[in-house]
């Protein structure tokens, strides 16, 4: 074993076996809870045969009045956070890579965190601040969009600006040079080249609102406005039925296809070699 | 304007630039330059990196806000006209063709801002196309394009503008040798042929001798010398200008007045006579000759200017041999010798004569004085030689 494992010329073995291991340990409770979706009986545990019941029949998610409402708010919120995190996202990542001087490196920093915010306290500092400083908006659909858009307009500036800085200035330059005037320098040549990026913050905006539980939960005032991972975190404690695991197979498959589509556009236009985008897409 | 073919109009493209200053924070990089580049001319920028010589250009298309002077293009002051609005056009140093468009698209880029029919602009981008002798290659994306192509789709989208001045950033600088060469003679032919005035930036020595017109050497964000290739390469008026282009011998010692109007260098023992440069310098002095200008004699053959040695080192260069020859006194000279079969090429070790022809030894005027400007830059920036 010892021998095999020290391999100086093939592939590094042990590297391999740990890496194996560790992708064994997280895919194997997914793999089985979507396996549970397909179940043909009640249980979550016991295989009782294969059958399409929970997602198409009577008591599916396709049919069920609760599930399908979430899975509507959830799509809806995730669409309203893309369409208002990425357009304020990319401004802003263009305006701090052009900001230099006084207050520059205070911004930088505070753009950032968001990211190591704990999520808890982003919930609760939001909720105080619907409650206490703007009570007319009252909780629900708008202040969990402007909660979600808070967080993810971090990873939009953060993917964005590591673009920029990979395609330096000198193409703006040249298109100055070649007499396009400041906007046209943007719109003709800064954002073509940041369109990969651009349409990969998107995708992870959009899976990070999906997948979201922490602030949407604080923020979300009633039924109407209870999404999928409100749905899974409520039920599980109730009488779960594989209707839930199949709830949960479908927000992870629009969250695996947004996110593949992403690294797919990013890999396919931006040449790959982004070691910061590559990190992003990654969390 | 006449913007319906690819030709500058000839009695145009004057750049003057007149006591211009870059301070980036503490780093003075251009130090109150003046440069007067002559429309329709070939003219180059050479000098070490940090020389000053790219900021300089960066000016000139108006990427960098000088501190303070002017720069005249064609008599009105543009030092702070944004670029986009600037007759300028520029090749940099990596291209920056835009990789989302197709060559065709690189090269149309800015006839968008000059109010052509679209006719037109298809002939236009298709004649500079042609003119780079890329003809074929409309629909290629410049990252299915070598080095070379690149650079001549980058030469395309500026001259399809017909610029008054083009600035060309060390556009030869990313090719191997043998291309340079190649693009080396094609660039100069171009020139000649649309008459626009180029403004040329190297480092490399021999292509600023081969291609231009004029040649203002830099140091230290100064301009040590400007004048033709052939003024700076063999009337160098400073110490600097004779290291940087090409190899070159400096003798130190005392200058007098040898009686006919020449200088009589007194080095250690010996006393030699300078025709060139300054020669009514008098005190501590210095004299440069160029290696090819080194007659490797017999050893002991007498006459004026001459100095015995010994060849520590015999480099065969092909088409000549490099001698390292350590005179009296301890200086290492290098020398030129044809390989043209007649000479006895002198083996290592061998002890010859070295003889320095008074008419091609030239004394040296002392580096300029540090700027006014900068009274506090008294540090002269450390110039490795090569």
């Amino acid at each position: 074993m010892r021998a095999w494992l020290r391999n100086p010329w093939g592939q590094p073995r042990a590297l391999v076996v740990v890496t194996g291991g560790y992708i064994l340990w997280s895919l194997v409770p997914v793999v089985i809870a979507i396996m549970f979706a397909f179940n043909a009986g009640r249980s979550r545990t016991t295989w009782q045969g294969f059958s399409f019941r929970w997602f198409t029949g009577p008591v599916g998610v396709f049919h069920d009045p609760a599930l399908q409402g979430a899975l509507k708010h959830t799509l809806f919120l995730a669409v309203i956070c893309v369409a208002v995190a990425t357009p304020l996202g990319v401004t802003l990542a263009l305006g701090l890579q052009r900001w230099r001087g006084h207050g520059a490196g205070t911004v930088n920093t505070v753009m950032l965190l968001p990211l190591v915010t704990p999520e808890i306290v982003m919930g609760v500092a939001l909720l105080l601040l619907f409650l206490k400083v703007f009570p007319g908006l009252g909780l629900g659909t708008v202040p969990q969009a402007i909660g979600q858009v808070t967080f993810t307009l971090s990873y939009v500036v953060v993917i964005v600006r590591g673009r920029l800085v990979s395609i330096g200035r000198e193409y703006e330059e040249a298109a100055a040079d070649l007499g396009a005037p400041p906007h046209d320098q943007i719109l003709r040549v800064v954002l073509p080249l940041l369109a990969p990026a651009i349409i990969a913050s998107a995708a992870v905006v959009f899976a990070l609102s999906i997948d979201d539980f922490v602030v949407t939960q604080y923020l979300a005032g009633g039924a109407s406005t209870t999404t999928v991972s409100m749905l899974l975190y409520a039920t599980a404690r109730g009488a779960p039925t594989p209707a839930l695991n199949a709830i949960a197979t479908v927000a992870l498959v629009i969250t695996l296809a947004t996110l593949s589509l992403a690294f797919f556009v990013y890999k396919r236009f931006a040449g790959g070699g982004d070691a910061a985008v590559a990190a992003a897409m990654e969390i | 304007m006449s913007d319906h073919e690819l030709r500058g109009d000839e009695l145009r493209g004057e750049v003057k630039i007149e006591e211009l200053t870059k301070a980036f924070g503490e780093v003075v990089a251009v130090d109150g330059i003046d440069l007067h580049m002559p429309p329709g001319e070939f003219f180059t920028m050479l000098g070490p990196s940090g020389c000053g010589k790219t900021t300089t250009l960066r000016m000139i298309a108006g990427f960098e806000r000088p501190t303070s002077g002017r720069i005249l293009l064609d008599g009105v002051d543009v030092a702070h006209v944004p670029p986009h609005k600037r007759n300028v056009n520029t090749v940099f140093q990596s291209y920056a063709l835009f990789p989302h468009l197709d060559v065709a698209g690189n090269v149309a880029f800015g006839l968008k801002y000059r109010r052509l029919s679209k006719d037109e602009s298809k002939t236009r981008v298709a004649d500079a196309l042609e003119l780079v002798q890329l003809g074929g290659f409309a629909r290629r994306k410049p990252g299915q394009l070598s080095g070379g192509q690149q650079q001549r789709v980058a030469l395309a989208r500026a001259l399809v503008l017909t610029p008054r001045v083009l600035l060309l950033d060390e556009p030869l600088g990313a090719l191997d040798a043998r291309l340079r060469k190649g693009l080396q003679v094609e660039l100069k032919t171009l020139q000649a042929e649309l008459g626009i005035t180029f403004v040329f930036v190297t480092h490399d020595q021999e292509e600023a001798l081969t291609m231009s017109d004029r040649v203002a050497v830099m140091n230290g964000g100064r301009v040590e010398q400007a004048g033709s290739p052939r003024e700076v390469y063999e009337e160098p008026s400073t110490e600097f200008v004779a290291d940087f282009l090409g190899v070159s011998n400096l003798l130190s010692g005392t200058a007098a007045t040898d009686g006919n109007g020449n200088c009589a260098l007194k080095v250690g023992e010996r006393t030699f006579r300078a025709m060139q440069g300054a020669v009514s310098t008098r005190g501590e002095a210095k004299a440069m000759i160029r290696p090819e200008r080194i007659v490797v004699e017999q050893h002991d053959t007498p006459g004026d200017n001459r100095l015995p040695g010994l060849v520590e080192r015999a480099v065969f260069l092909g088409n000549s041999f490099e001698l390292h020859v350590r005179v009296v006194g301890g200086d290492v000279l290098k020398a030129f010798m044809p390989n043209d079969g007649t000479a006895m090429p002198a083996a290592e070790g061998a002890a010859v004569t070295l003889h320095l022809p008074a008419e091609a030894l030239r004394v040296l005027a002392p580096s300029p004085a540090p700027s006014e400007h900068a009274p506090e830059q008294t540090a002269e920036p450390v110039v490795s030689s090569d």
